[in-house]
C-alpha cells in the first residue's frame, strides 16, 4: 500500500497547484536556512580524523609563575620547548610530535620567478602518520635527519607544482630561509577542516593549507623565529639560547596512543614527570596536568563558536515557524479531501489507513520541499563560502548532510500533517457521503 | 444476509435526544431486492449507515451475513464493509482526479488483491457496466447516468454479498434512471442482495419487497414474493 498512498501523495501534489507550491515553498525555505547552518556547524564540529581522534592527545602542563593565579585558570594551551624536548624524549605513546610554525623566503631556482614567502610547520618525523598526511611523492624524512635536524623539506604539492612544474621533486633542492633544503617529500590536499593540528598558535582552526614541513630540530638548528603565538610570562634573557631554556610557551605537542587504555598511564606518567620537575623548581602552580583527545581539544578551544550554535537555534526556530505555516495550509489542503475520505471509509478503508495515506501524502510534499530546499540551501552556502576562504572551507555539504536534508524536511512535513491528517481522519463517512 | 433485531439509534446532543430508529426489526434474505421507503427524516439514512457499517447504532443487535457486528473495533468494521458490501450513492460519489479504471479500483486496493487480480476485476466491472472502453477518461468527462454506472461498477468489483443504494438514481433524468435500474435488476438476478432507499414508488413497486419506514419504525412490509419475505413487523 506505501506504493499505492505515494503515487497518491505524488498525485496529490497537482491538485491545488498553488497551494502546494507554497506550502513546499515554505518548507524549502525552512529546511534550506536550517540545512544550511546544521552544514556549517557539521563541518566545524565533525571528527576530522575518524577511527583515531581518540588515540590522538594534547598534553597540557601549566608552567606559568605563581604570583597572581587563580585556581582553574590555564596559562596557554602550548608549551615550552623544555617541556616539548623532554616529552618527544618520554617514550610515552606510540609516537609523540612537537609542532612550530615558520615562515621565511624562498628562492626560486629559475631565474623568471622572484622570491616569494612561504608559511608552514616544523614538526617532528612522527607527524606524519601520526595526522595521515597523504603523500604524493617520496615521504617523510629519515629518523636521522629528524634527529639531526637534516635541511629537508616536505613540499605542498601547490608548492612544489610552483616550484618544479610537473616534474617529481624528490631529490631536487629547494633554497629557503637562507639554506638549501632537499625534498625529501610532496603531500597531497591535505588541510583538515578544522586544523585540529594545529589550532593554536596560527591562523586557527580554519586556516590555509601549510605550505610545507621542515623538521623540528632543524628549525630549531637554524634558529628560526617562531611564527605564531608565544606567551612569555616572565623576562627572558637576550639570544635564542635564552628563548629555549626560558618558560615561554610556543609549542604545540601531541601524543597517539597505541589504544584509548593508555590513556590513564600517559596521565600517571605525565603527572609524575610534572611532579619531577617541580622537584626542580619547575611548575610552581601545581595545577592539574591534562590530556585532551581531539573531539575534546575542539571542544576546548571552542572551534563552534557561540554564534554558530545560536546561528543554527535560529535558523530551526525559523524551520518551526515554517512548520506552523505548513499545518494550517495542510489543514486547508485536507479539508476539501473530506468527500475523498468519506468514500474511501465507505469502501473499506480504516481510520488507520486514512491516517497512513494522508501522512504519506505530507511527506511527499516534505520530499518535494526537501529537493527545492537542497538547491535553496546549496545556493545559500555558495553565497556564504564565498564571504571568505575560511569560511568557504566550512559550507561544503556532505553525502551525510544531503541525507540530513531529506529527512528534516519529510520528518517536518509529517509532523506539520499530523494535525491536519488526524482531522482528515474524524471525517464522519455517512455526513460526507449524503452531503456530496 | 442482514438481520437487526430490537435496533435502536439515538443522537444526542446536551439538550436533546433525537431517536432515529427505535425497536428496529428487519431481516433481508440472500439474493432479495429490497427498497426502503419512507419520507424526509423517517430513519431511512440512519438504517443505511447503519447497515453499511458507516455509523454505530445504540442498542440492539445487527447481525451481517452471519457475523454479528456489535462491539466491532473500526479496523474489524472496515475490512467487514470492505469484503460484503457495496455502496451506491445519489451523487455517485467518484473520487474527480482518479480516473476510470483507479475509481473502481479503491475498494480491491483495501482487500490486498495483487495487481494481476485487481485489473482483471476492475476490466470485468467496467465492462458489466458497459464502460470498459473509457477506463481511462475521468469522471467529469461522463455523463451522470455513465458515472452511476462507474459507481455500481466500482461497488461490484470486490463481489460484495450486499449492495446498498441511497436513492441511485436521484440524479438522474428518467431514460438514464431506467438504465440504472435495469442493471440493478440484473444483478440482483445474478444474486447479489439489494437494499435500496428510494423516494420513488414507482421503483419501488418493481423490486420484490418494499420496506416501509416511519418515525425509526418498520411501519409496513409490501410482501410481492411470500416466500422471500421472512420481516416482521415493528
Amino acid at each position: 500500500m506505501f506504493q499505492y498512498y505515494f503515487l497518491l501523495g505524488v498525485r496529490s501534489l497537482r491538485r491545488n497547484p498553488v497551494l502546494t507550491a507554497l506550502m513546499v515553498l515554505i518548507l524549502a525555505i525552512g529546511v534550506a536556512a536550517s540545512v544550511s547552518t546544521l552544514t556549517i556547524l557539521h563541518v566545524m564540529s565533525g571528527d576530522p580524523i575518524p577511527g583515531k581522534s581518540e588515540r590522538l592527545i594534547v598534553p597540557l602542563i601549566d608552567n606559568g609563575p605563581l604570583k597572581g593565579y587563580t585556581p582553574g585558570e590555564r596559562e596557554g594551551d602550548e608549551m615550552s620547548y623544555r617541556d616539548a624536548v623532554n616529552l618527544l624524549a618520554s617514550g610515552q605513546g606510540d609516537r609523540r610530535t612537537a609542532i612550530r610554525g615558520a615562515s621565511g623566503t624562498v628562492e626560486p631556482a629559475r631565474k623568471d620567478m622572484p622570491v616569494f614567502t612561504v608559511e608552514g610547520l616544523t614538526p617532528t618525523r612522527d607527524f606524519f602518520a601520526m595526522f595521515e598526511v597523504p603523500f604524493l611523492h617520496g615521504g617523510a624524512w629519515s629518523e636521522a635527519d629528524d634527529k639531526a635536524g637534516a635541511d629537508v623539506v616536505v613540499l605542498s604539492s601547490k608548492l612544489a607544482e610552483k616550484l618544479f612544474g610537473n616534474a617529481n621533486p624528490v631529490g631536487q633542492r629547494v633554497r629557503m630561509f637562507g639554506f638549501d633544503y632537499s625534498v625529501v617529500g610532496v603531500f597531497g590536499k591535505w588541510n583538515p577542516v578544522p586544523r585540529y593540528h594545529r589550532i593554536v598558535g596560527g591562523p586557527g582552526a580554519f586556516g590555509d593549507e601549510d605550505e610545507f614541513y621542515i623538521p623540528f630540530h632543524n628549525a630549531i638548528r637554524h634558529e628560526m623565529g617562531q611564527n605564531g603565538n608565544m606567551n612569555c610570562s616572565s623576562d627572558r634573557g637576550p639570544g635564542y639560547q635564552a628563548l629555549l631554556d626560558s618558560e615561554c610557551i610556543w609549542i604545540q605537542f601531541w601524543f597517539e596512543l597505541h589504544s584509548v587504555a593508555d590513556r590513564p598511564q600517559l596521565q600517571a606518567w605525565l603527572d609524575a614527570y610534572a611532579s619531577e620537575q617541580r622537584k626542580l623548581g619547575r611548575l610552581q602552580r601545581n595545577a592539574p596536568n591534562k590530556l585532551f583527545n581531539v573531539m575534546e581539544w575542539l571542544e576546548e578551544q571552542k572551534v563552534v563558536g557561540k554564534d554558530s550554535r545560536l546561528s543554527a537555534m535560529l535558523a530551526f526556530g525559523f524551520l518551526i515557524l515554517c512548520l506552523v505555516n505548513t499545518i494550517g495550509l495542510l489543514l486547508a489542503k485536507f479539508s476539501v479531501r473530506a468527500p475523498e475520505v468519506g468514500v474511501r471509509r465507505a469502501l473499506g478503508a480504516s481510520r488507520k489507513e486514512i491516517f497512513t495515506q494522508f501522512l504519506i501524502e505530507s511527506a511527499v510534499v516534505g520530499l518535494a520541499g526537501g529537493i527545492l530546499g537542497l538547491l535553496l540551501a546549496l545556493g545559500a552556502l555558495s553565497l556564504i563560502g564565498s564571504i571568505s576562504e575560511q569560511i568557504a572551507v566550512t559550507t561544503h555539504m556532505d553525502w551525510m548532510m544531503l541525507l540530513v536534508t531529506f529527512v528534516m524536511s519529510v520528518s517536518a512535513a509529517i509532523l506539520a500533517g499530523l494535525l491536519p491528517t488526524w482531522r482528515a481522519c474524524q471525517v464522519t463517512p455517512a455526513l460526507q457521503l449524503k452531503s456530496q | 444476509m442482514l438481520r437487526m433485531n430490537n435496533l435502536s439509534k439515538v443522537y444526542r446532543t446536551h439538550m436533546i435526544e433525537t431517536h432515529a430508529l427505535r425497536g428496529f426489526e428487519i431481516d433481508v434474505k440472500q439474493g432479495e431486492f429490497v427498497t426502503v421507503t419512507g419520507p424526509s427524516g423517517s430513519g431511512k439514512t440512519s438504517f443505511l449507515n447503519i447497515a453499511g457499517l458507516l455509523e454505530d447504532f445504540t442498542s440492539g443487535d445487527y447481525v451481517l451475513d452471519g457475523i454479528n457486528v456489535k462491539g466491532m473495533d473500526d479496523n474489524a468494521r472496515s475490512r467487514l464493509r470492505n469484503e460484503k458490501l457495496g455502496f451506491i450513492f445519489q451523487g455517485f460519489n467518484l473520487i474527480p482526479d482518479l480516473n476510470l479504471f483507479d475509481n473502481v479500483d479503491v475498494p480491491l486496493r483495501y482487500r490486498g488483491f495483487n495487481t494481476a487480480e485487481r485489473k482483471e476485476r476492475i476490466e470485468d466491472a467496467l465492462a458489466k457496466v458497459g464502460l470498459a472502453s473509457r477506463m481511462r477518461h475521468f469522471p467529469a468527462e461522463l455523463s451522470g447516468g455513465q458515472q452511476q454506472r462507474v459507481a455500481i461498477a466500482r461497488a461490484l468489483a470486490g463481489s460484495p454479498k450486499l449492495l446498498l443504494a441511497d436513492e441511485p438514481t436521484g440524479n438522474l433524468d428518467t431514460q438514464m434512471a431506467r438504465g440504472v435500474m435495469e442493471l440493478l435488476e440484473e444483478i440482483n438476478a445474478e444474486g447479489t442482495t439489494i437494499l435500496m432507499v428510494t423516494h420513488d414508488p414507482e421503483l419501488a413497486q418493481r423490486t420484490q419487497r418494499n420496506v416501509h419506514i416511519i418515525d425509526g419504525q418498520v411501519s409496513d412490509l409490501v410482501r410481492k414474493s411470500p416466500s422471500l419475505v421472512v420481516a416482521k413487523e415493528a
